[in-house]
């Protein structure tokens, strides 16, 4: 693209018939520094737009790594920990968002059932297990942008959950009427997230020593349609 | 013949790519106007927590600002600066669960909960280094301060106040512990009255 220019220009400057070599010359030495000036100006442009287009990416929505994976759950520890990783605290910052504390709790999220299909707001999963050790701990669900009306229930706390003789429990997710623990899908469609917030407990130092079976199984029962 | 200088641009833009991705990023929570520690500002002149997040009642707004919030947790925030002295934390340990975490620009260094609470009652002191050790120097001999005394890291920042309602019924209880908080600023003289008195 940038070959073609001089070779324009040079042809236009042909027509005076004695001052061509000199002026020729002139144009192409004009030409050549322009198609320098150019490439910088290709390249700032290359380097500014993609450096700023990937920061946005990147701390716009979720934190883009920092989490240890836990089975299907994801542990966030350190996202408000005074030595996060940057992303985490550009995220923060833009979000205007206070994780919680290592002394405080640990937030936990999950995307996608233990066989790795994303949660979807028309089917029907089942959540069960048990929790690591924590003084309460809440369970949220949520939907992708603004509900049309506001869900009658989007969270269980520790201390709502009916429980089993042996202290387990089972929490059905699901948009139709559900017997014991039903937490409803908050939207008709669409991806949805969980949140398991552990508040004062231990495991928030030791995230790594946390094993798959003491956190909930999520499991797809069924999908409508 | 003419691919040299173009790859050589691109080179050099994709390096400078990575360099204002990465001063982007750093640059991010320097210049943020919508986070937690600018929004924070508005709770510098109360003494108490200003609430971010209640269970209870439609709070304005523009003090509603978390964009995933705990719909179980009442939470407040209360700004300080400590060249006006260092802030006190008072809370009583109810019976909900309450944690308290302090939080520089950079992110939260300390963090407690009620567990901690010496005679039902919890209190956190901020301060700089220069200040706990002038509030060493005026402790009384043989006395034992219940303070819990934190060096910050800067000398500005908020601390946040949870507080877990763990049933529906205890919303109300859970958005009064937050604002039965108190956040105030310590004169230095205060200790030593204390201890004589």
């Amino acid at each position: 693209m940038d070959m073609q220019t001089p070779a324009g220009a040079g042809q236009g400057a042909e027509t005076p018939a004695r001052r061509a070599p000199r002026l020729g010359a002139l144009l192409r030495g004009a030409t050549s520094r322009s198609a320098r000036v150019g490439l910088v100006v290709y390249a700032l442009a290359l380097g500014g737009v993609l450096g700023l287009v990937s920061a946005d990416y990147a701390t716009s929505g979720g934190y883009p790594f920092g989490g240890t994976p836990i089975g299907s759950w994801t542990a966030w520890p350190k996202a408000g920990a005074f030595d996060a990783d940057p992303y985490a605290r550009a995220v923060n910052a833009r979000a205007g968002d206070i994780p919680l504390a290592v002394g405080e709790g640990m937030l936990l999220t999950a995307a996608a059932d233990d066989s790795g299909r994303t949660l979807d707001a028309t089917c029907t999963y089942k959540l069960s297990g048990i929790t690591p050790p924590a003084r309460a701990w809440t369970l949220t669900v949520t939907g992708r942008g603004k509900a049309e009306q506001a869900p009658m229930r989007d969270n269980f706390t520790s201390t709502e959950i009916l429980r089993d003789a042996d202290g387990q429990f089972a929490i059905l997710l699901s948009p139709e009427v559900q017997p014991g623990n039903w937490l409803p899908m908050p939207r008709p469609r669409g991806p949805v997230r969980l949140a398991l917030r552990l508040y004062d407990t231990p495991v928030a130092a030791s995230v790594s020593s946390l094993e798959r079976d003491s956190l909930p199984a999520i499991e797809r029962v069924g999908c409508a349609r | 013949m003419s691919r040299g200088p173009f790859l050589l641009a691109t080179g050099a833009g994709l390096v400078l790519a990575g360099l204002v991705h990465v001063a982007t990023v750093l640059a991010i929570p320097r210049f943020a106007e919508g986070d937690a520690f600018s929004r924070a500002q508005a709770s510098e002149t109360l003494d108490h927590p200003l609430r971010i997040h209640g269970l209870t009642g439609e709070a304005p707004p523009q003090e509603s600002w978390l964009p995933n919030p705990d719909p179980a947790v009442s939470v407040g925030v209360c700004s300080y600066d400590l060249d006006d002295g260092p802030m006190r934390v008072s809370a009583q340990a109810g019976s909900l669960m309450l944690s308290v975490s302090v939080h520089a620009r950079r992110g939260a260094f300390y963090a407690l909960t009620d567990q901690a609470a010496v005679r039902g009652g919890l209190d956190l002191v901020v301060m700089t280094r220069a200040q706990l050790d002038e509030a060493l120097a005026n402790d009384v001999a043989g006395e034992v301060t219940r303070d819990v005394r934190i060096v910050a890291p800067a000398r500005r920042g908020f601390a946040v106040v949870r507080v877990i309602a763990a049933l529906p019924s205890q919303r109300a209880v859970a958005d009064a512990a937050v604002q039965a908080v108190a956040c105030t600023i310590d004169s230095p003289a205060e200790p030593t009255e204390d201890g004589k008195g």
